[in-house]
This record gives structure tokens, sequence and C-alpha cells, in this order.
């Protein structure tokens, strides 16, 4: 009712000094597995953010941005990933993600980003990869719907096409590297980590997405 | 579309209060699925199988429908009626009729029903006023054109009446299923799929909220979910199915010979793009009916333009199924391209498909 209300109750100062916010902003996240979590602060995606995980094309960022699902969904957040035609879904199982929470709109054609508008209503993570170079316009209006919604964006993209916007958390790979026997073993990948605030710098790091199990590890 | 052998058991079809409609349903499905491992309990009364395996395992269709009738009178002790159809609508309408349908006919017989069978009185009645009596005088009218006039119902009901769909949402009864996995003490293998449906919190409301959003906005098949189940490549492993369909039981416990072992591919294409594989040479690489490659492939070709050095392969791993059949031949082979991107492909039919990326 308040919000409707042309001027907001002031408040007397002692209660003000005694109010504090609904919810902290320590538990406004979404939880993150292994290895992406000793590598971000509180190791969790805060809620409202946009994540990018930029990699040139075949070289992991698929399996990077899935990865980051995988925490989450089993632990009972809903994911959808958009704009990924044709998803590898034993390889998502093998990465840890609880298939009966994600929903998937493979080919959303030109409405990549109001499908995604439309699913950060009703999940806690969205995965996207738009099927062209995104416009500025359509990802304010995206990032900004997710700050609104307190869900969590990540945007999966190609650095011919990158994401136009800078994001709060930026994952980009910079070099893969394929560990053989007597068959595709493991991925090593070098990863730059950075962000806002504390982040900006960034740091890299060489993680194993995918190992053996098809699971995402540090090395 | 699959000829489907309908089975309708009117003494089954209504709940007897002393437990024996469920305790017979039981005992019939399993002795039809001794004859036809995918049988089906569709709803009380009404089972379903596919006709064309048991035909020609049997001997032919009258072989299967004296054998069920057979089956029938000696598990629950009543005549039966048989239809033979193709897609589960018409299969139970033929049923009812007790007709056998030949195939590609199931079309015709279908536009010949009269409109009261799908199940909605006032439809029908309208329909008649308007000088429609038959599905196929209502399935010639524009989507657009009922859509004016009814509701979203009856968009699902035309589209059955134009083939589009091949059932009724009202002939399954998915509680059935459930009850009778339960009396079987199978109720287990249900948990798996609750996980969509039953125990649901805010989440769940709110997921499904959003999927009808994009549903609503997209079509029907443009938001789907993901089920895995058994197979021995990557690409036969998983099916995505459109989001509000019903969920499959997921019975994987049978071990699989030459399943391809993890990591499996972030890419699986769901329709696999032909590829040429080279030698030295430049000659094609092809798979031998031993399942040896003719030489090591060095170069892969896409299309014409689109050449990649390969920098690393391994394989072929045949995958043994269906050995009597030769062309059902196939073998994985993954690779490395000199640009790092690592593929699965497969050579089936004496052809190279590109089956999996590894992104």
């Amino acid at each position: 009712m308040f919000a409707f209300s042309p001027t907001r109750p002031s408040l007397s100062p002692e209660l003000l000094a005694r109010v504090r916010p609904v919810s902290l902003a320590k538990t406004r996240t979404v939880p993150l597995g292994n290895p992406w979590r000793a590598l971000v602060p509180d190791g969790a995606l805060r809620r409202g953010a946009t994540v990018v995980v930029e990699a040139p094309i075949g070289l992991g960022g698929l399996s990077l941005a899935l990865s980051l699902l995988s925490e989450a969904s089993t632990n009972g957040h809903w994911a959808a990933v958009v704009g990924v035609d044709d998803p590898g879904v034993v390889a998502m199982a093998e990465l840890g993600v609880d298939l009966r929470r994600v929903l998937f709109v493979p080919r959303p054609r030109g409405a990549w980003a109001e499908s995604a508008a439309d699913l950060l209503d009703g999940v806690d993570l969205v995965l996207v990869r738009p099927p062209s170079r995104p416009g500025h316009q359509a990802a304010r209006r995206l990032m900004d719907r997710v700050r609104e919604r307190g869900t969590v964006l990540v945007a999966l993209s190609e650095p011919r096409a990158p994401w136009p916007l800078p994001a709060d958390l930026f994952f980009r790979v910079t070099q893969a590297e394929w560990v053989t026997s007597s068959r595709l073993d493991a991925r090593y990948l070098t990863v730059h980590v950075s962000g806002r605030g504390e982040m900006a710098r960034g740091s890299e790091h060489v993680v194993v997405v995918p190992n053996r199990r098809g699971a995402a590890e540090a090395r | 579309m699959e000829q489907l052998l309908a089975v309708w058991v009117d003494d089954l079809a209504i709940e007897q209060p002393d437990g024996s409609t469920l305790r017979h349903t039981i005992a019939l499905s399993d002795a039809l699925e001794a004859m036809c491992p995918f049988t089906e309990v569709v709803r009380r009364g009404l089972f379903v199988m596919p006709l064309r395996g048991p035909s020609r395992f049997f001997g032919g269709d009258d072989a299967v429908l004296a054998m069920v009738r057979q089956c029938v009178l000696d598990v629950v002790g009543v005549e039966v009626k048989l239809g033979v159809a193709e897609g589960l609508f018409c299969a139970e309408l033929a049923a009812h009729r007790e007709v056998l349908v030949p195939r590609g006919a199931s079309d015709a017989f279908r536009r010949a029903q009269p409109l009261e069978v799908l199940g909605r009185k006032d439809l029908a009645t309208t329909c008649q006023r308007l000088g429609l009596h038959t599905l196929g005088a209502f399935a010639d009218l524009e989507p657009a054109r009922v859509a004016e006039r009814f509701n979203q119902h009856a968009l699902v009901l035309h589209r059955v009446a134009r083939g589009e769909l091949t059932e009724l949402e009202s002939q399954r009864d998915r509680r059935l299923a459930r009850r009778l996995a339960q009396l079987r003490g199978e109720s287990d293998l249900f948990e798996e799929q609750q996980g969509f449906f039953g125990q649901r919190g805010a989440e769940d409301d709110r997921a499904e909220a959003a999927a009808r959003r994009v549903r609503h906005r997209l079509g029907a098949e443009a938001i789907v979910v993901a089920n895995l189940h058994g197979g021995r490549g990557p690409e036969d492993r998983a099916t995505l199915v459109p989001w509000g369909s019903p969920a499959t039981v997921v019975r994987d416990h049978a071990p699989w010979p030459g399943r391809l072992a993890a990591p499996s591919p972030a890419t699986t294409l769901s329709h696999p793009v032909p590829l040429q594989l080279r030698d030295e040479a430049n000659r094609p690489v092809v798979l031998s009916a031993r399942g040896v490659l003719s030489a090591a492939p060095t170069a892969v070709i896409f299309s014409s333009p689109l050449r990649r050095e390969i920098v690393w392969f391994a394989g072929p791993w045949p995958l043994v199924e269906r050995w009597w059949a030769r062309h059902r031949r196939r073998a994985h082979v993954q690779m490395v391209l000199a640009t790092g991107e690592a593929l699965l492909v497969v050579a089936e039919s004496s052809r190279w498909w590109l089956v999996g990326i590894y992104d």
C-alpha cells in the first residue's frame, strides 16, 4: 500500500536505527559448485547479477556455462537454457545438473530476449546464448529485469559477438587443451575470472571441464 | 504412423469396490506384456500395443488378434473388443467399432466419425447447427475460425480432428499407471518423475507459470524438458519432449555394452550433419564391415569449402546392435581438430555424421 501512497511514511530516528533489511545480501545468493566456488567472492552467485561466459566457438564455453547451473539445480533451484539449439543432455547430467528442474527453449528464433525475460520471472538461473550479436538495448533491458527479479543471468558469448555491457562476473576462456588417452579424457580450460569491485583486476585459473567423469573440478 | 492394436475390455472400465478391477488389469497387462513388451495400460479397460512387431513374430495380424482374444478370455474371462488403427485416438475408436483399419486409411476413418467422439457435447451441438456432422467437416475449418468461436480446449480437439495430435488428453488416466505401479510394489520408480509435478513448492509453481508464458509466446514445441533413458551413444540416451507432456518412467537398469564413456559432448545434434573423413592421400575414409577404418583420418570436410585438419582421433568403437542387420552397423569416432575443437562422429550406412561437439 505504501508503494502507492504519495508520501512514504517517515520513520522516527530511533526506529530507523533499529530496522534492518528483510534479507541480507549474503542470503540472496544462488549456490555455485566446484571449482567455481573457490574462485568468486562468497562462493556463490549474487541474485540480480549477470554472469558472462566468453569463449571462442567450440572451446568449452558451453560446458563451463552449464557447469555453473549444477549446484543450484541440485539444491532445488530451477534453471532455464535459452538458445542452445542442441543441448547435450547427457553431458549436463554428468556435470551434475538436475534435469528435472531445467526448462529448455532450444530455438527461440527472434525472441531469445523475450523468452529469457519470461523465464526470469519463474526460475532462478537463466542461461542464454544469443543466436547473433546481442543488441545493446536488448542486453540492457534483460539485465535490468534480472536485477529487478533477483535472478541470475548467465550469458554465453563469443569474442566475435561479445556481450555489449559490462557484467557483474566475467569468465573468459583463453585456452583449451584436451588430455587424451585411448579416448578423450579431460579438458583443461584456462579461464580468466573478473568482476566488479575487488574482482576488477581479475585472475587466471586452470580448471578441468569436463573431467573423466564428465564433471567440472579444480586442477 | 504406427499401427496400434487397442484392446477394450468393458468389464474393466468401471472400478468394482472389491478391488478386482485393478487386480485383473495388472494380470491382463502382464499377460499382454508377455506377448509384446510395449503394451501400455491407457486407462481402465483400455490397453494398447504396437501391432507390427507382434504381427511379424506371431505370423500375421489375425494370429495376434486371436491370441489377444484368447488371452483376455483366459485371464479375465470375458469377451474383448479389438481394433487396429494408426494413433491412439483412432485405435480406440476402431476398438469400439471392432474394425481393423488398414494402413494409411486411418485418416479417412477418423474423418468419417461423428463429432460426439470428441467427448464435448456443446461442441457437437454447435457444429451440428452449423451443418458440420463429421470430424472431417470440423477438421476442414480454419483453426483461426475455430479459435474465434470456441475456447482453447476446442483448438486442441480441432488438432486431434485434423490428425495433428494422435490422442485426446481425456483418453489417458495418468493416475492409473501410478496406482498399478504401487500395487505392484514398484512405486519407487515413480518417485523420479514426481520431481516435476509431485511435492510441489512455490518454486515449481513459478517455473510452471513462466513455462506457460513461453509456450504461449512461441508455441507448444518451443519449450522442452529432457528425459534420460537407456542407449549407447549420447545421441540415443536423451530425448527432449515438449514441456507439459506426460513424463515417462525411467527404467534403465540394463547394461549397454559399448556405451560411450563420459565425458559426453555438450552439444548433441538432434539432426546429425553429414561430413566426410579423408586420409593423407585425400581418399575418403570408410568403415569396413568388420568395424575397421580404411585409413587414419587426417581431415574432416563439412561442406566443400570447410575443411579442418584432425590432430588426434580415437576409435572406431563399434556399436554392436542388431548385428543381424548389416546396415545398422555403427561406430563412434572421437577427434580433436587443429582449431582445438573436439567432435564426436558416427559412421552409419557407410556415411559419416557429426553427432556431438564437445564445446
